[in-house]
């Protein structure tokens, strides 16, 4: 026997694939009991329970990081590992890699089951956990990495199958974004300040939010589809060559796209644009991708009937092909002036995460379950039935959500007396016109959880007392190595110097000015002809280099990087130069007093940016009804800006000195007894707990190196501060007939309120300048 | 510079870049794609298929 003849037995780690499959259904369950729980509060607020840490503006955090993180996480790292080691026919590198990571994230997401409901907050959206976890979850993140990387480097099957590329583009990414938006300066072992603010925070936080949704609840769940849907299928995919096109194009534009979260906001405009033209720009890869997905079960259909791994997968699929229609649909600018604010982005959300990531979960729960266990599924019937509930669920909710928010959308925006009056001048309107929605959404995430749980039973009774077993595979002992191009070989050499060259090229020609602009022209010109006339000289096959470099999967993933992160640089690196104080324009924001400071604070703990927006749109409701819209000036000084995503509540940018303390007094004691109808919880605690001004020296002392213009103060005069302006607050609610002590969170917030939307005029000479 | 960040009209270019750099994207994937051998193809996708002791 020769030795390329000889083989090896490979055993894979599923150990620890069985182990994220298990952490993937509990996790799923706390998520979505949790997400029925806030569904609930906003049909009643009586489920709020007067209980700081059962709010809505704490559980929310934790309903949403939970089945982003803890549910879809867990679930993604199952699928990776089980058809990454399958792929390229080699075992996980180290065991103890992969047990770190398992264990070090569950401990993530146990401290931010903890954290989440006892107020400690960053302040944005996906972003909430404090910064001991984020470098936790970047230590743990770089472990994954790590074991992955390590893994093809160890492969057996030279050829890197698309899966695994779009697992290479989600480690990568995922990475860039996390760390980029997580930068914080810290002010105790609980709390930090984002390094960015204002218009510069709210780029950061979208690039990161919708390329979390990109990149951590789609591209790692398409690779799941390319893998597990042709072995459910029993026939390989579609097209192979169309899989090729969708990874391409998707990791090149997605990446674009996180502006248009911030459409119609005071975010320069050619930022706006850019978001909504790619955005636009998605949905031909996106269908593709679809479209690649479903035909894969040509000739399979009638399985789809019976088998209920391939029924949610072909719905997992459609739903996908929804949303991604729905997505850019919304992301134009003139359809998001309706829908932005509203439960329509809630319910297009919703269609998302709980149409694809939640049905292709399960279908590769129910496809892993037999195998990993050695037994069969304990009932089809139940798994059925776990479709349907979750079918109808997800139908009810979306719809609900849709219905409710095209109403709010209308209602809020609507005006009579050609434009010059609202006709529903009271938000409470739109709130108690959908009501009734409000419950059947509520009832479709039960229907929805009902189903998650018969999936939980069905998995215990299957696994319960089996043996558990680990798949193996046969290699030639002997595998032949790829040709290794290195680092520098994916760099340099012709194809990429000469796109290198092109892009720099074409940056000068669009971004320059006379001269510079002219260069750059010339550049595009000579580049083009140099690299037709060195291809038809050397008579080089640069398609050499190409195939060669998906057999190299370090410098392919350095280019995948490039590829992704294009869009990031173009967006965020000018916006980082123009947030200068002096830099925006006509206004500019008055930083908060000490005492404002610690009620700003006290308002991101309670979370009450996930209901209100501080950012007035230069729409005609948006003006009438909150005055004149945001400028790009007046936030500046907001570590972290609160310009919200959705508005269950009015808009806040211009509320100080709309209504007298007293009013705010009554309505955070109980809202209804000012507003009939609310559905805002009550906060008591506010009116017993004290301010934590010890904490304010060294908050103040961050904010300056932040660049917000607070002079040195020392803890004696920062007390003294806090004394006279709680003092003058207490006063004032005490002559309205509310008393209470001045050193109360209450005086603190209501400081922090009626300072909102106080900002100071620039010089024209001064604006001019620049 | 920061004028021209902030407040030039870029929306006339900005359409055509956007789409002429995606399309470029494309148009060279779509080219690399086509060129593939149907050899590679039939052996890259089946590669999930292959047979491992859970099958």
């Amino acid at each position: 026997m020769t030795a390329s003849s000889q083989k090896i037995r490979i055993e894979f780690n599923d150990h620890v694939v069985r182990q994220f499959l298990v952490a993937s259904v509990f996790w799923g369950l706390v998520g979505m009991l949790v997400g029925v729980i806030v569904a609930t509060q906003l049909a009643s607020w009586r489920a709020n329970f007067d209980l700081p840490w059962l709010t809505f503006g704490r559980l929310r955090p934790l309903h949403t990081n939970a089945v982003i993180f803890a549910f879809v996480g867990n679930m993604m790292f199952a699928g990776i590992y089980y058809s990454t080691q399958r792929l390229v026919k080699a075992r996980l590198a180290s065991d103890f890699l992969s047990s770190l990571h398992f264990w070090g994230w569950q401990a993530i997401i146990v401290g931010a089951a903890i954290t989440l409901p006892l107020g400690l907050c960053r302040g944005k959206e996906y972003a909430e956990l404090i910064w001991p976890l984020n470098i936790a979850v970047a230590v743990v993140w770089v472990v994954f990495g790590w074991n992955f990387f390590w893994t093809l480097k160890r492969r057996n099957e030279p050829s890197l199958y698309v899966a695994v590329w779009f697992y290479i583009a989600t480690i990568i990414t995922v990475a860039v974004l996390y760390i980029v938006n997580h930068l914080s300066l810290p002010t105790s072992w609980t709390h930090s300040y984002p390094l960015f603010g204002g218009v510069q925070d709210a780029l950061v936080q979208w690039w990161y939010g919708h390329n979390a949704v990109a990149f951590f609840l789609t591209t790692p769940i398409l690779g799941i589809m390319y893998y597990f849907l042709p072995k459910a299928a029993g026939r390989p995919v579609y097209s192979y060559r169309l899989s090729i096109i969708h990874f391409w194009s998707l990791v090149f534009l997605y990446i674009w796209a996180g502006p248009h979260h911030l459409l119609n906001t005071s975010l320069p405009v050619w930022l706006q644009s850019l978001g909504m033209i790619f955005s636009l720009m998605l949905w031909a890869p996106s269908w593709g991708g679809m479209l690649n997905g479903l035909l894969t079960l040509r000739g399979a259909w009638d399985k789809v009937r019976t088998d209920p791994v391939l029924k949610f997968f072909a719905a997992g699929v459609t739903f996908y092909g929804m949303a991604t229609f729905e997505g850019p649909l919304l992301a134009i600018r003139s359809v998001n002036a309706l829908s932005h604010y509203s439960d329509w982005t809630i319910g297009h959300v919703h269609s998302g995460t709980l149409g694809w990531n939640g049905f292709m979960a399960a279908g590769m729960f129910y496809w892993m379950a037999p195998r990993l266990w050695n037994r069969a599924l304990y009932s089809t019937a139940l798994a059925n039935m776990h479709f349907w509930l979750g079918l109808v669920g997800i139908l009810l909710y979306v719809a609900a959500m849709w219905v409710s928010g095209i109403t709010q959308g209308l209602m809020l925006g609507a005006t009579k007396e050609a434009g010059t009056v609202l006709t529903y001048p009271n938000f409470i309107e739109a709130v108690t016109a959908t009501m009734s929605l409000m419950h059947l959404r509520a009832l479709g995430g039960v229907m929805y959880l009902a189903g998650f749980v018969l999936l939980a039973w069905n998995l215990w009774k299957t696994a319960a007392g089996a043996q558990t077993v680990n798949g193996s595979v046969e290699v030639p002992a002997a595998t032949a190595a790829p040709s290794a191009m290195g680092v520098a070989g994916g760099f340099l050499n012709a194809p990429v110097l000469y796109s290198l060259s092109l892009i720099g090229c074409l940056i000068l020609w669009g971004a320059g000015h006379g001269i510079v602009a002219g260069l750059g022209l010339w550049g595009v010109i000579a580049v083009v002809i140099g690299a037709l006339t060195h291809q038809q000289f050397t008579g080089t096959r640069w398609s050499e280099w190409y195939e060669r470099l998906l057999e190299n999967s370090l410098p392919f993933s350095l280019l995948t990087a490039v590829a992704v992160l294009i869009g990031g640089v173009v967006q965020i690196i000018p916006t980082l130069l123009l947030n200068k104080a002096d830099q925006v324009g006509e206004v500019r924001q008055i930083p908060y007093t000490p005492l404002e400071l610690a009620g700003r604070d006290i308002y991101v703990r309670e979370g009450c940016y996930n209901c209100h927006s501080q950012q007035i749109r230069p729409l005609v409701g948006d003006v009438l009804r909150y005055g004149d819209y945001s400028k790009i000036g007046e936030s500046i000084y907001d570590h972290p800006y609160q310009w919200g995503s959705k508005r269950t509540g009015p808009d806040l940018a211009r509320l100080g000195g709309k209504y007298p303390s007293v009013w705010h007094f009554h309505h955070m004691r109980n809202p209804r007894q000012i507003s009939a109808g609310s559905t805002m919880p009550n906060y008591p605690w506010l009116f017993v707990d004290p301010t934590d001004v010890a904490a304010l020296p060294t908050k103040l002392a961050v904010q300056r190196r932040l660049g917000v213009p607070y002079p040195e103060l020392s803890a004696a005069q920062i007390q003294e501060n806090v004394q006279a302006q709680a003092q003058t607050f207490a006063e004032e609610l005490k002559n309205a007939g509310a008393e209470v002590p001045a050193d109360r969170e209450i005086v603190a917030l209501i400081a922090y309120l009626q300072k909102l939307g106080k900002s100071e005029t620039i010089p024209a000479t001064k604006t001019a300048q620049h | 510079m920061f004028h021209r960040i902030l407040v030039e009209d870029w929306q006339r270019a900005l359409t055509i870049a956007s789409f002429t750099l995606f399309f470029g994207v494309f148009l060279v994937t779509l080219l690399r794609v086509a060129r593939m051998q149907k050899k590679e193809v039939r052996r890259l996708e089946n590669l999930p298929l292959e047979q491992e002791s859970h099958e």
